[in-house]
């Protein structure tokens, strides 16, 4: 396609957006107005299953099914990223130098991992009271872990990182919310329709119905994605070089 | 018109922008010192909002930021380590500034939300942030004195 | 109070994104983006979106400075590899 072309259809294609986004534009609702028909509705929705944060009903219960396509395409990203960024042949594995840090930043991030993670895991549980959930809780988790990378070297996290386990959660978090939503099914509704188990004390750990447990297998998801990514990452910037000649 | 929001439009205005400018203009060093000030600039921010706002639950911003941010500069100063270059005349003064200022406004937040678990929450945010601003300004200093470590 | 609060974050996240963009080298771009997402994350506090700020904090104060500088570092490393072999 030569230059003149593609021009014309950008031009085509942005008049197009500039006259459709201007029509919606001049039919939207007054800014700041009083009546909000979908938030009240989705309030509504949400104390109906005592669920003290609507954003997180909103995305669990009411709208279930597009965070299991988010979740989705972090899982196939990061898939995508595992299988670019694996050991060719033409790739061999240098063990990287013992790296010299701080004994004040090795303090400061022995005392902070369990810190992380105990702040990861309040994240990921109070999801359904609170600002937060397993997206947010899960990145926690993660970054906790690599303290030991910023505290030590990497060949300290290595050991204590098996990256075949993290796979494993990170599939298993995915699947786990598939069978939360085929759960809906057995329990005689639809799919990841919030009426599997009770919906709980309105502002307690233990409400929202599903919406907890679809936190916790969104966590497990993210957390384990994300050591996994940064494990491939941290594999090429740190240990792997070309061979010679190649 | 609420003072706590006041303070932090004020903090916004005299510590953000600061923080903008330093971090994009000047040798590599003085930018990531002015990146870990931010860190202290944002989580005050957010404590004081919680405040303003009256939403107790935004003081879980305040906590995620006191736990991560320090390890973003400590990420920057392990993996930047040999361009790092000397440290700012300012950092010191700036660091002493950042954890003042956290002193002051995590002592009013307590004050305000009274004794219980909000506080003690208030307090560990508190303690986090300035012990983390103080080890990353230190590491950025140290990462040049000792050329790279790995 | 409220829209000085947000007049005041849309124009350090403007700022920030401004710079973001000047800055040409991958590092520092780096540390300007850290910043950007600060900025962002105050943005849509004050803008009573809490959930996404939190998101914004998790994802920009450490995890996406490590992925760029570890990248910054596997290329450099490329460089000086092939500058040595010439």
């Amino acid at each position: 396609m030569s230059r003149r072309v593609r021009m014309w259809i950008l031009a085509v294609g942005g008049l197009g957006f500039a006259a459709l986004f201007a029509a919606a534009c001049l039919r939207l609702p007054g800014f700041g107005g009083d009546s909000h028909p979908y938030g009240e509705r989705a309030v509504r929705a949400a104390l109906a299953h005592r669920t003290a944060n609507v954003i997180a009903a909103v995305n669990f219960d009411q709208r279930a099914f597009d965070t299991l396509g988010e979740e989705s395409i972090l899982f196939a990203a990061v898939l995508g990223t595992v299988v670019l960024l694996r050991q060719t042949r033409e790739e061999r594995e240098v063990p990287p130098e013992p790296a010299r840090v701080p004994l004040l930043v090795r303090r400061y991030a022995l005392v902070l991992l369990p810190v992380a993670i105990v702040v990861g895991l309040y994240v990921v549980a109070h999801g359904q009271l609170s600002p937060g959930g397993g997206f947010q809780g899960g990145v926690v988790l993660a970054t906790a872990l690599h303290l030991l990378y910023i505290g030590a070297d990497y060949h300290a996290l290595e050991r204590v990182r098996p990256v075949g386990v993290y796979e494993f959660g990170d599939a298993a978090g995915e699947g786990a919310y598939l069978v939360l939503g085929l759960a809906g099914f057995v329990a005689g509704s639809s799919f990841l329709a919030n009426s599997v188990i009770g919906h709980g004390t309105f502002n307690t750990l233990a409400s929202g119905g599903t919406v907890p447990l679809l936190n916790m297998a969104v966590g497990m998801e993210v957390a384990c994605a994300v050591v996994v990514l940064l494990a491939r990452f941290l594999d090429q910037a740190v240990e792997i070089e070309e061979e010679k000649g190649t | 018109m609420n003072a706590w929001l006041a303070c932090a439009a004020l903090l916004l205005v005299a510590g953000l922008l600061p923080v903008v400018w330093g971090t994009a203009r000047g040798p590599l060093g003085h930018r990531a010192m002015a990146q870990n000030c931010g860190t202290s600039v944002v989580c005050l921010v957010m404590l004081l909002l919680a405040q303003g706002y009256g939403r107790p639950a935004y003081t879980d911003l305040a906590l995620v930021l006191a736990v991560l941010g320090p390890v973003g500069t400590l990420v920057f100063a392990r993996l930047l380590a040999d361009e790092l270059g000397e440290a700012p005349r300012w950092a010191r003064p700036a660091t002493a500034l950042a954890v003042g200022a956290t002193a002051l406004v995590v002592i009013a937040s307590c004050v305000a939300t009274g004794p219980g678990r909000a506080a003690v929450k208030v307090a560990l945010v508190g303690v986090l942030l300035a012990a983390g601003n103080v080890i990353a300004s230190r590491d950025l200093s140290a990462a040049h004195r000792d050329g790279g470590h790995g | 109070m409220t829209d000085a609060l947000v007049l005041i974050s849309l124009f350090a996240v403007a700022a920030t994104a401004t710079a973001a963009v000047v800055v040409r080298d991958p590092a520092r771009q780096a540390l300007v983006l850290s910043v950007l997402g600060l900025a962002l994350a105050v943005l849509f506090t004050v803008l009573q979106a809490p959930d996404v700020a939190l998101s914004q904090l998790a994802v920009g104060s450490a995890l996406t400075p490590l992925l760029i500088l570890l990248s910054v570092r596997k290329v450099r490393r490329r460089g000086r590899r092939e500058e040595g072999e010439r």
